[in-house]
């Protein structure tokens, strides 16, 4: 519970705070968090399953406040509140919207920290929601000209998709014995194939739009490009890993019935995504929208190698969640870096920054690395992992996708040479401590797990055996 | 009954004190006046304390106030007190009004409690006049004018039809008595082959219209947005949140009573109900008018409130407390803000809130809270109030509840305007600046809803 309400009070101190607050108060507020994390990962251990840590009378006597904490919630919630502090500290510019910005981005914390631990499918619903809100006012309101238009789609988008999650979740409550909407209650309702396709459908759709995959895709590219750096930072690198944590979380378990259905579109449209987001990403001149594309690109493929099903795939997905989680916050704060001192970030208009300055340029260079997914550093591990896993469902497939390897070397190395090398044009400021915090914290990240990813999968492991051990019974019942 | 008794000699005395002083020097009593009777009632509910005395005043089966009659007369009691403490600052001379407003709230009190129809139709009347006279106060507005007339013209129609209604129900039950009414006909109907006089079934849509008018599902609404925008706010807010809270309390109990009967009139109910959704939202959606607009949203809460009629659960009658707690506070907060945004600049459309966020940053989040509570969206009470009623009508009407999910969706076009404007919209200059009074109490309303929609579960079990 501290873990949710610390953020939001931090949000509220931030904003209390107003212009006295400094970007010192904010990280440290930011930071707490991560201490609790701590202490919930050495008290309740990532083994055993799923474990309530928090119960509350809520709604009825059924409809509970809880919260859980296993090895997959773990994880994400490593990812959150380390990468919020990132946020924080370097991706916020210090003008009129400073106060603004972070108020939301520590409010947004609390948010998603509720959505990786609500073990009640309601709950789950409105931490869903409430992430929903902070980023809606970002785009709306620090998004230059075309903001409404931009936000009215991606809340569109968003919104249909999660009233369409709420209608199953309903729908399953309806049929529980007690109703009830805590989780194993709605994953003991035995679902016939029609129904479980439809409830499936509702639950997939929310994470597909949020995701996204390959036809719901087209809120994506905007929304990420006109946002402030912060707010594209916290869609791409944060918000984006609610739906694959929703596709492990709650759709494989809650309608497995329905997956043996689901799997052939996921996995092609997934594949299409990834070579559809590549081959875009080559030809952008906008570097927030490459990164965009790269983003729908690799987060495609980790869809895919969940949907392959096998305990690899799921376990290289959640391992390639935080990686790209990291690398993609990484690039956007390269980009923001690049556009405060250069005023653009257009490749065409950018070149010979490495001369300006050769420390940026080395943390720069890694991310990309990263990205691009080169032994030992963090893409790779989990990239191999997917791929794999994606052979195993079907070689033809795996050969689509791996493609991505060398298209993804294309557009992140033709960005770093557009923008780093050749004829200087620009000048890129020295990087101030607290950006070099930021990349400090990305760049160990970076190299720890490229160097020791067993380290982070070994905390997944139980939690994506359960998952899978649950699907695997459901096929049994229904061959 | 504490409550009844309380209002009633507080209003009198304001009424002669105040003869010829400020209103505004008064408001402070009245609310004194209105909390005591509040929490006077919910400690009778609770029991801890008894006022058997009074209740030996009126015979029981006149009125009779057990436990959720004494909840509901101390919810209103407090929404009431709220409206009158947020109103407070006006130069009226004579405290008239303040009298009126608890005279009508007395009315109120005798129609959640009513054993016997004449009481019933008392209590209508009681509340219904002072409303007449209110709704018409701001004697040199011509809007005003119109909307006192039309309002008591409907009102006076749909209390005729009422009655003819009520003399029809006496007809074919040979009673009026709450109790005696609903034996005859649900025998009839548990014995084979018994047709139901038609006589009853005549009566009770007449009732029904009559209690239709009072609570504005359409098509008994025409009233609605012409009397709402041009009342006064105050007098507004009344009819918006305790008359309609009072109506459907009294219209569960009359519907109650003919439970055994109900698939005579639940077909017709439900039917009304799903027009006055639809109805109501998309309406709602095409006003320009903040007032209109909030009208057509009070429309469309009617007909949500219409699927409680149809649950018919002694039981299950938190449900519209719960509901009416947590419309009543949001429409008290949107309405207060609007009326404090009104300049003579931007008298009544949605520009009065431009800019709002950068004016006055906390009025526009209580705002927020208020207008995301009345559309339902999560952790604001609003929402648990949906959702409690939505999931246990599911049972008994799911085609309302459809349409009610459908509508819920609709409405949330008409009310991001608010948020639109006061986010989005610039302004130059500051020539609309307002100053806000009573920051302190908005933000108090805005902290309660959002409280009350995160833990729900703490205040119905402290309350029922």
């Amino acid at each position: 519970m501290e873990i949710i309400l610390i953020p939001i009070i931090a949000a509220l101190v931030t904003a209390g705070l107003g212009k006295r607050s400094n970007v010192w108060i904010s990280t440290l507020l930011s930071l707490i968090p991560l201490a609790v994390l701590y202490t919930y990962f050495t008290r309740f251990g990532v083994d055993n399953g799923w474990k309530t840590i928090f119960d509350l009378t809520w709604i009825s006597e059924n409809i509970r406040f809880t919260l859980g904490f296993d090895g997959l919630t773990g994880m994400l919630l490593l990812l959150t509140n380390l990468m919020v502090p990132v946020i924080v500290m370097a991706g916020i510019r210090d003008d009129e919207n400073r106060v603004k910005l972070t108020a939301l981005t520590l409010f947004m914390q609390g948010a998603l920290n509720g959505v990786f631990m609500a073990q009640d499918g309601l709950m789950f619903y409105i931490f869903w929601e409430l992430a929903l809100i902070p980023i809606y006012f970002i785009t709306l309101t620090m998004s230059g000209e075309n903001a409404f238009k931009i936000t009215l789609r991606f809340f569109l988008y968003t919104f249909i998709g999660s009233l369409a999650m709420l209608a199953s979740l309903l729908y399953l409550f309806l049929h529980t014995a007690n109703y009830s909407f805590s989780f194993e209650a709605l994953r003991a309702v035995e679902l016939s194939r029609i129904e479980s396709i439809w409830v499936g459908a509702g639950i997939l759709l929310a994470f597909v739009v949020k995701i996204p995959l390959l036809p719901f895709h087209s809120w994506q590219a905007d929304t990420y490009t006109h946002s402030p750096a912060a707010g594209s930072m916290l869609l791409s690198g944060i918000m984006l890993k609610m739906g694959l944590y929703g596709l492990l979380r709650w759709y494989l378990p809650l309608a497995p019935e329905s997956i043996e259905f689901f799997q052939p579109w996921i996995i092609g449209l997934s594949v299409a995504g990834v070579l559809y987001g590549a081959l875009i990403a080559i030809r952008q001149k906008d570097m927030k929208r490459l990164i965009a594309f790269s983003s729908l690109s690799h987060v495609a493929l980790i869809a895919a190698g969940i949907f392959t099903l096998t305990a690899e795939g799921l376990e290289g997905g959640v391992l390639q969640m935080f990686v790209h989680g990291v690398n993609v916050i990484g690039l956007f704060l390269v980009v923001e870096l690049i556009e405060k001192s250069t005023g653009t970030r257009l490749l065409g208009e950018l070149g010979g920054l490495a001369k300006s300055n050769r420390s940026f340029m080395i943390f720069f260079m890694l991310l990309a690395l990263g990205t691009v997914a080169v032994p030992f550093t963090n893409g790779f591990p989990g990239e191999f992992m997917l791929l794999k896993a994606v052979y195993m469902y079907n070689p033809n497939m795996a050969l689509l996708a791996g493609l991505t390897i060398i298209f993804c070397a294309v557009y992140i190395f033709r960005m770093v040479q557009f923008s780093m090398f050749g004829e200087g044009k620009h000048e890129v400021l020295s990087l101030k401590w607290n950006e070099y915090v930021a990349f400090g914290i990305l760049s160990v990240a970076v190299l720890l797990i490229g160097f020791v990813p067993q380290l982070f999968i070994d905390v997944v492991h139980s939690s994506i055996l359960q998952i899978v051990t649950w699907v695997s019974e459901a096929k049994g019942v229904l061959s | 009954m504490i409550a009844l008794f309380i209002t009633f000699f507080a209003a009198v005395v304001i009424l002669f004190l105040g003869l010829n002083k400020k209103e505004s020097s008064f408001s402070n009593l009245a609310v004194v006046a209105l909390m005591a009777s509040s929490i006077c009632s919910f400690c009778n509910a609770k029991g801890l304390c008894n006022f058997a005395i009074l209740e030996s005043w009126v015979p029981a089966n006149m009125m009779l106030f057990g436990y959720s009659e004494h909840m509901f007369a101390s919810l209103l009691a407090f929404i009431s007190a709220v409206i009158v403490f947020a109103f407070r600052k006006n130069d009226n001379l004579g405290t008239d009004q303040l009298g009126l407003i608890m005279f009508s709230l007395c009315g109120a009190f005798m129609m959640i409690s009513y054993q016997h129809i004449v009481m019933l139709f008392l209590g209508i009347e009681v509340l219904s006049i002072p409303l007449y006279v209110l709704a018409g106060s701001k004697k040199d507005s011509l809007a005003s004018n119109e909307a006192s007339l039309k309002y008591f013209l409907m009102g006076a129609f749909s209390t005729g039809i009422f009655l003819l209604g009520t003399a029809f129900i006496y007809g074919g039950t040979g009673s009026l008595e709450l109790e005696m009414m609903g034996i005859k006909p649900s025998f009839m109907h548990a014995m084979e082959g018994m047709p139901i006089p038609t006589l009853i079934n005549a009566g009770l849509i007449l009732m029904s219209v009559g209690l239709l008018f009072k609570v504005a599902a359409a098509p008994f609404h025409f009233w609605a947005p012409d009397v709402y925008e041009g009342s006064p706010n105050r007098t507004t807010v009344f009819m918006a949140t305790i008359v309609k809270i009072t109506a459907f309390v009294a219209f569960n109990k009359l519907l109650s009573t003919f439970g055994g009967i109900h698939n005579t009139w639940s077909g017709w109910l439900c039917v009304l109900g799903m027009i006055t959704i639809v109805w109501g939202n998309l309406a709602g959606l095409v006003q320009n008018g903040v007032k209109r607009t909030l009208a057509f949203s009070s429309i469309a809460h009617a007909g949500y409130l219409v699927m409680f009629l149809l649950i018919l659960d002694e039981s299950k009658t938190w449900i519209l407390w719960y509901y009416g707690f947590a419309y009543a506070l949001a429409s008290v907060l949107v309405f207060l803000i609007s009326h404090q945004s009104t300049t003579d600049k931007n008298p009544v459309g949605f520009d009065m809130f431009n800019g709002l966020s950068k004016r006055s940053p906390w009025v526009a989040f209580a705002l927020v809270v208020g207008v995301l509570s009345m559309a339902g969206i999560p952790i604001s009470a609003g929402f648990d109030a949906k959702f409690y009623l939505f999931s246990f009508a599911w049972q008994s009407s799911p085609w309302l509840v459809g349409v009610g999910l459908l509508g819920s969706a609709i409405s949330i076009g008409y009310y991001f305007k608010f948020i639109k404007h006061s986010f989005l919209v610039k302004v130059d200059g500051d020539e609309t600046a307002v100053e806000y009074n009573d920051k302190g109490l908005m933000m108090l309303i805005a902290a309660l809803l959002l409280l009350a929609g995160a833990m729900p579960w703490v205040l119905l079990k402290w309350v029922f």
